[in-house]
């Protein structure tokens, strides 16, 4: 489904002579994503190994003390997409740089 | 997150001479390390001895951990009872926010290698008994027949401070994989299909390092919020526009930093059933089971393993840290999402840092039902489980797959993909051309 919205707006995107190359190269392109996720989806449903225990969320886990900064350094126009690049928010098993605290 | 030091060892001196006494400002400035540090051990040993571990009513040594009464049950007078809550017992409830320094249990501290036989003398009989502690916590004397039970800590890492019993019986656990199983038939492998027995399922005791965190943490990185979005039409051809559509953000620097209470963070500390480690057997199953309600867990006696496995820790605190350390940066960066909302178009963090201002570590035993499956491949054999809380009976597993059967299915559904959209494509060809 993703595939197909994908090409839908690349055809939308596209002039018009590349929109009609590329409606010939959609189901070349459709037929292997839909492979694909119907392999991954069977897989990982029978092996479950992008299960874990959601620590960070699931322990108990008290906060307090909070002192916060937020400084306004620029702008950026005409971005592209609605997410900023590098977001990681969402992300927390992810390492980033050490920062030594006292 | 260190462990503390070792006691220093004086070195020896000549027979008869008298060690020099130590100056006094050297003896306030070691009791003002001490004071600061923080460090201590936490002692759980029963102060048992080994040997006969009895009944508190007829002083039978036959006892066992019954499930369906959730207490230990002497065989002979029918006598049902439990140890104290470790928690309590040990003082483990004081406030997190007063840790200061690592505070070890004596069963958390470092394994010894080479200590694994332990010679017991019998209180019936007088016979010595040698146990093996690697495999089993308990013998039964070959004269007297009485059972006899490591009842103190040793250092090979198989005596806990703390145990979760099961409250999860073997039907119930059974019936959990076979559902599990049930419900990935399909696309399992025909061998395994045709090999499961459920009923081959085993109670296992699982050893994890248990620890509380007094943390402070600072986390540094930028965000932008949407200051307007907007559509742009633009020309692509003669007579054809397309719309794009942009956004305008404000970019900041933030920082984040506050102080977090953990409590009962869990870590694997067994090598074998290590979760980074799937070389040879699905161990993130063992993993995704969790949480175990550690606060109910009880100070350790060797019967509530009798009639189940166990496993021995043989990870230490130094050999865990890291991780642990890993885990209170994921919990700090999941604490700080609240305080972030505004950046609706994200924050990447760059920096982020934690001071252990205080831990406190103990050693625990919790519940599995586990059922094993050797999987013979051609580089060998994979081992996979499915394991069963053996509190909550949350089920997790890994089931051999049919790679065919997968193939066959994913080569169906990616034909009659491949058709619709050659139909579709064929028919935006046909509307626009070239």
């Amino acid at each position: 489904m993703d595939t197909i919205l994908a090409a839908q707006v690349l055809l939308a995107d596209g002039g018009s002579s590349e929109g009609g190359l590329f409606a010939l190269a959609l189901p070349f392109v459709v037929g292997p994503a839909v492979f694909g996720a119907i392999y991954g989806g069977i897989y990982r449903y029978y092996r479950n190994k992008d299960k874990r225990f959601g620590f960070e969320r699931e322990t108990d886990i008290q906060v307090g003390n909070l002192q916060a900064f937020d400084h306004h350094v620029g702008d950026k126009n005409r971005q592209r997409s609605a997410t900023m690049s590098g977001a990681n928010q969402d992300d927390p098993l992810q390492r980033v740089g050490r920062l030594e605290v006292r | 997150m260190q462990q503390p030091p070792a006691p220093t060892q004086q070195a020896p001196s000549a027979p008869g001479a008298q060690p020099p006494p130590p100056a006094p400002a050297e003896q306030i400035q070691d009791a003002i390390d001490e004071a600061t540090s923080g460090d201590r051990v936490i002692d759980t040993d029963r102060g048992k001895s080994h040997g006969l571990d009895k009944c508190p009513r007829c002083g039978s040594s036959d006892v066992h951990y019954r499930i369906e009464s959730r207490a230990l049950v002497c065989d002979y007078c029918r006598n049902e009872w439990n140890e104290d809550n470790a928690e309590k017992a040990f003082h483990l409830d004081t406030p997190i926010q007063e840790l200061r320094g690592d505070h070890v249990a004596s069963g958390a501290q470092d394994v010894q290698a080479g200590d694994s036989m332990v010679t017991i003398k019998c209180q019936g009989c007088g016979a010595e008994i040698v146990v093996k502690s690697d495999e089993t916590l308990q013998a039964r004397c070959h004269w007297c027949r009485q059972v006899l039970s490591i009842n103190h800590q040793i250092p090979n890492g198989a005596v806990p401070d703390a145990v979760l019993p099961f409250t999860l019986t073997r039907e119930q656990a059974v019936e959990q994989i076979k559902k599990f199983v049930d419900s990935r038939r399909t696309f399992a492998n025909r061998t395994f299909v045709k090999e499961f027995v459920p009923d081959n399922v085993k109670g296992v005791y699982m050893p994890y390092m248990v620890v509380d965190g007094n943390l402070h943490t600072d986390l540094r990185g930028t965000g932008e919020i949407t200051t307007r979005t907007y559509t742009v039409q633009r020309r692509v051809g003669k007579d054809q526009t397309v719309s794009e559509r942009y956004w305008d953000a404000s970019v900041h620097e933030l920082g984040r930093s506050f102080d977090v209470l953990v409590n009962d963070l869990t870590a694997g500390s067994s090598r074998q059933y290590d979760r980074t480690d799937s070389s040879a057997a699905t161990n993130y199953i063992l993993d995704a089971v969790q949480p175990y309600d550690t606060r109910e867990a009880l100070v350790f006696n060797p019967n509530y393993l009798s009639r189940f496995t166990s496993e021995r820790r043989d990870l230490d605190i130094d050999d865990l840290d890291e991780r642990v350390e890993d885990k209170f940066l994921t919990i700090a960066r999941e604490k700080a999402r609240p305080t972030i909302a505004q950046y609706d178009r994200g924050v990447r963090w760059e920096r982020e840092g934690v001071a252990i201002r205080g831990t406190r570590w103990i050693t625990m035993y919790v519940p599995v039902w586990l059922y094993s499956y050797y999987q013979q491949t051609s580089k060998g054999s994979y081992v996979h489980y499915i394991a069963v809380n053996g509190r909550t009976g949350k089920t997790m597993g890994s089931v051999p797959v049919s790679h065919p059967r997968i193939f066959s299915l994913a080569c169906a559904g990616g034909a009659v993909a491949t058709a619709a959209a050659a139909v579709v494509g064929w028919g935006v060809f046909l509307t626009q051309g070239f």
